[in-house]
């Protein structure tokens, strides 16, 4: 019950709203692509406090082949293990297979799959391909703009691939993991456009959960998030995600803080 | 029924003659599916990679583009809806400036400018001369729901697929409605 009245916030605040959004979240994917032969460079920094203070960055880069396909290419770099060092990369598609387009509205649905790699220890059942561990996954994205505001959904499956030697002894071992996200935005200001200079502020609230399939033990975060989107092209997220429920020990990303500066190029590829 | 429609379109073309390279001089463009600056800014850098494309210049609150194009380049329609959509959007309206010199529209309203056909919704059996105004309604030109919408109304074979035999041979066809 309570998870459904959570779920239920993000959608309430939209239609108490007079369309206010953007749909560039920053703790899930929208369902759109970026644009075809076009490339983002993203730096992020996610940090948690608990059980000590650490840090991972993120260097990706981002590709548009065409208008329905897009990769990822991800690089993990964190001091959770003691030193600061490489630990794992990943490779994540997204396919856009429908898009249906209105003035200033659209409802987009895709696919999207992610390989991953991570040379850290295993020490809970939770499953992070960001970062903590290799493995598999695959998902769908459904998102509705609706003039400035938009809603997404996520829906996922995680696999994960990890030797028993990285596991800390008498911990359990991550197996399968579902995600499930639902994702608001608010195109804030400019309350009207004169150019492409004008700095943009969206606002996002997302709710972003997950379950162990076998044994149903979950997390549910709450993220608020403020963004910057500076002449069209680059964007500054700032966000935190913090634990409203949840049974599962030792769990990844929890209580986390986010920081990420994004470039865009449009159009550089031939 | 085709011999004859080829026959006609053969003598227009006959007739139609002399063409300036130049024949569609601007357009606006209403994109669909965006709202913000950033989408707007993939829109026109996607565009801009035409080498027809002159200027363009964007109403960012209603995602309109008016655009300009070179004068010695052939404009092609088909490359401006890719583009758009090559960004992630759509077009919801594209209304162009067609520069016609003495082109002849045949009693079911088909017409060949340069190396253009056009079939036109709403004139036929009259002979079009300089600037005219008229929007391109075919496929992924305007929403999804007005194109069903007219595909139900409009009698021409070939608006379901914008093309049909020209000539014997197999063609794109422009629908303009003016």
């Amino acid at each position: 019950m309570r998870l459904l009245k959570l779920l239920l916030i993000p959608i309430a605040i939209a239609m108490g709203t007079t369309a206010q959004s953007q749909e560039l979240y920053v703790f899930s994917e929208p369902a759109s692509n970026m644009p075809a032969k076009s490339i983002g460079i993203r730096l992020t920094n996610e940090g948690v406090f608990n059980p000590k203070f650490a840090t991972r960055t993120i260097p990706e880069m981002m590709i548009g082949f065409n208008k329905n396909l897009m990769i990822h290419v991800q690089g993990f770099f964190s001091d959770m293990d003691g030193n600061y060092k490489a630990e794992g990369a990943s490779l994540y598609g997204k396919y856009r297979f429908l898009s249906v387009d209105d003035v200033k509205r659209h409802f987009r649905a895709a696919a999207f799959a992610r390989i991953s790699s991570s040379s850290r220890p295993t020490y809970t059942e939770d499953i992070n391909l960001e970062g903590d561990n290799s493995g598999l996954q695959g998902g769908l994205i459904f998102t509705q703009l609706l003039h400035k505001l938009a809603l997404s959904a996520t829906l996922s499956y995680s696999k994960a691939f990890e030797r028993d030697s990285k596991r800390l002894t008498g911990m359990p071992k991550p197996d399968q993991m579902l995600g499930y996200s639902l994702s608001s935005g608010y195109l804030v200001l400019p309350f009207v456009y004169k150019n492409y200079n004008q700095p943009n502020l969206n606002l996002y609230f997302e709710v972003l959960g997950k379950t162990n399939p076998e044994n149903g033990r979950s997390y549910l975060d709450l993220a608020p998030a403020v963004q910057v989107v500076l002449n069209s092209r680059t964007r500054i997220d700032l966000g935190y995600r913090f634990e409203v429920a949840g049974n599962m020990a030792n769990r990844y990303t929890k209580n986390m803080y986010l920081a990420r500066v994004e470039f865009n190029f449009f159009s550089v590829l031939k | 029924m085709n011999t004859i429609k080829n026959l006609i379109i053969l003598s227009i073309v006959l007739f139609a003659g002399n063409v300036s390279a130049q024949q569609i001089s601007s357009a606006e463009l209403q994109v669909t599916g965006l709202t913000c600056s950033m989408c707007s800014q993939a829109t026109e850098k996607s565009l801009k990679t035409l080498d027809f494309i002159g200027a363009i210049t964007p109403d960012l609150n209603k995602n309109l583009f008016a655009i300009t194009f070179k004068k010695d380049k052939a404009v092609n329609i088909d490359q401006i809806r890719k583009k758009v959509e090559d960004a992630g959007f759509s077009i919801g309206n594209l209304t162009a400036v067609f520069n016609f010199n003495n082109t002849k529209v045949d009693d079911q309203g088909l017409a060949v400018a340069g190396t253009n056909v056009y079939q036109f919704l709403n004139a036929k059996s009259q002979t079009l001369n300089g600037a005219v105004k008229a929007s391109v309604v075919d496929k992924n030109f305007i929403s999804g729901s007005s194109f069903k919408k007219k595909a139900a109304q409009v009698k021409s074979a070939s608006y379901a697929d914008g093309s049909g035999l020209v000539n014997g041979k197999k063609t794109r066809i422009y629908h303009l409605s003016i």
